[in-house]
């Protein structure tokens, strides 16, 4: 047979992807080297936010995708654990509640439900925040998901629709016709016939893209966690620290009153409670290839950093590290789109630390673009196309 | 050994109980290794991190999908390597907090 479309990755976007597309009645083929959910989308936090996105598309996308994640808990019998427990941004500084004020107006503006809380109602909503801090931003509509979860769910619910699923199979060419068509996907497993090739491999995405000798500039960009052992309720929300914004995006100039340890890795507050009764205390970000290492210096910043913010945490024991790489691209906006120079060969790929966010949005948009309907929103911004008029302009 | 050397109803991994069953369920799922059994039920992802039960789910996977033991693989060793405060993690770093 012949698959109308052979999606390569199962991670949050590939499922998704997969998913949309089956929804569609596309007969779809999804391939993984490895399991389900074994590279990135295991190795994050679980959270999608709208908090952590710049105004206007990035937030536009967020916003519908979190939406969207409603719909899809509703509907599928896997259940992934969505759990609306909103976002809070906490300030130490009046510098930083300045800078919070204006985009909380800002993304208020837009229409999104967002505001500044004071010093007190922070409190009641968070007792074991540190007492010093001045007020935060209140994102109500913030959830969280188990991002394997949502992968297994994705497949899960794609099978009840046809979807044939290729793990641990590895491919060593991807065929074109004589005008560079899209034909097959050759893998150890055998060819795999099929009309269009969609690349939602991540950070591996660019392994991808050179079988069809395309350069896509996603990068491995390392993010590191530590997990507590299950203890009583010491957080309730999402809550961040406003210098989350600066690690993200590195062109935001901003310093914090820091140590030298906290400041050098990059490291930003960043706490959630899981289903079951585990903390996940982050983060740092930085770049190191592919090595995923846990990092000691990097996991004493981290506890440094949680203490600051949550002084309990003292008392409370890690019981693990992790760590994993989330695609990165330079502008900070993923890519989904049709590929011009090879016809049937579309990306979906470098959501950095996003994917989770984006899943159900990247995957209705990609099936909407593979159906040649109109997308949701514009996305021309997002087109791999973006890259090459870069370097000609350049 | 049969696939029944085990019982349904053991408690494989204690700080999440999780039974053989619900293991062998996770492999039928298509968990192919102690990674992809502990991602589907949490079996290892308690307070001693598989120290107890990793044997236990190898030696599942080894059964039910007649494999050897080095194809089941082990979980990734990651730090810490007994469970530690964050106060005594953060005080490696020559903070006084």
């Amino acid at each position: 047979m012949i698959y109308d479309v052979t999606v390569i990755g199962a991670g949050a976007i590939g499922t998704s992807v997969a998913y949309h597309l089956c929804k569609k009645g596309f007969s779809v083929a999804l391939i993984d080297r490895g399991d389900i959910a074994s590279g990135s989308s295991s190795h994050c936090d679980a959270v999608a936010l709208i908090s952590d996105k710049a105004p206007g598309l990035d937030t536009k996308m967020g916003d519908a995708s979190i939406r969207h994640y409603r719909e899809l808990a509703e509907s599928f019998s896997y259940d992934f654990e969505y759990d609306r427990k909103g976002c809070l941004y906490v300030c130490e500084t009046e510098e930083e509640l300045a800078a919070a004020s204006s985009y909380a107006k800002r993304q208020a503006a837009d229409g999104y439900d967002m505001k500044i809380v004071d010093a007190k109602t922070m409190r009641e909503m968070e007792p074991y925040l540190a007492d010093d801090l001045l007020g935060g931003i209140w994102t109500p509509g913030d959830i969280a998901v188990c991002p394997y979860k949502v992968c297994f769910a994705f497949v899960e619910e794609g099978k009840k629709l046809g979807l044939k699923v290729y793990p641990y199979t590895h491919i060593s060419r991807i065929r074109l016709s004589a005008n560079r068509m899209v034909e097959a996907v050759e893998t150890d497993a055998g060819d795999i016939l099929t009309k269009r090739v969609i690349n939602c491999a991540g950070v591996w995405a660019p392994d991808v893209g050179k079988l069809v000798g395309l350069d896509i500039p996603i990068q491995p960009r390392k993010g590191m966690n530590l997990i507590s052992e299950q203890t009583k309720r010491i957080v309730w929300h999402k809550v961040m620290e406003f210098g989350y914004m600066m690690s993200k995006f590195e062109s935001i100039n901003f310093r914090r009153n820091v140590s030298s340890l906290v400041e050098e890795y990059n490291v930003a507050f960043n706490i959630e409670y899981t289903k079951a009764d585990n903390i996940l205390l982050g983060g740092y970000r930085g770049f190191r290839g592919f090595d995923v290492r846990s990092e000691l210096e990097a996991m004493q910043a981290i506890a440094e950093r949680g203490i600051r913010f949550y002084p309990c945490l003292k008392g409370i024991n890690c019981i693990r590290s992790y760590a994993g790489v989330r695609p990165y691209v330079k502008d900070h906006l993923p890519v989904v789109s049709a590929v011009d120079e090879v016809p049937g060969f579309y990306i979906a790929a470098g959501h950095e630390g996003d994917g989770i966010c984006l899943s159900p949005i990247t995957g209705k948009l990609m099936a909407q673009l593979v159906a040649g309907e109109t997308t949701d929103f514009d996305i021309r911004r997002l087109r791999f196309s973006r890259f090459t008029e870069a370097q000609r302009t350049a | 050994m049969s696939s029944k050397g085990i019982p349904d109803d053991m408690l494989v991994c204690r700080c999440e109980e999780i039974t053989a069953d619900e293991i062998r369920q996770a492999i039928r799922e298509g968990a192919r290794d102690v990674t992809g059994v502990k991602r589907r039920v949490r079996a290892g992802m308690g307070l001693c991190q598989g120290r107890i039960c990793e044997k236990f789910v190898q030696q599942i996977l080894c059964q039910e999908l007649h494999m050897g033991l080095v194809q089941t693989g082990r979980s990734t060793a990651r730090p810490p390597v007994r469970p530690v405060p964050f106060g005594e993690l953060a005080r490696g770093c020559g903070n006084d907090l």
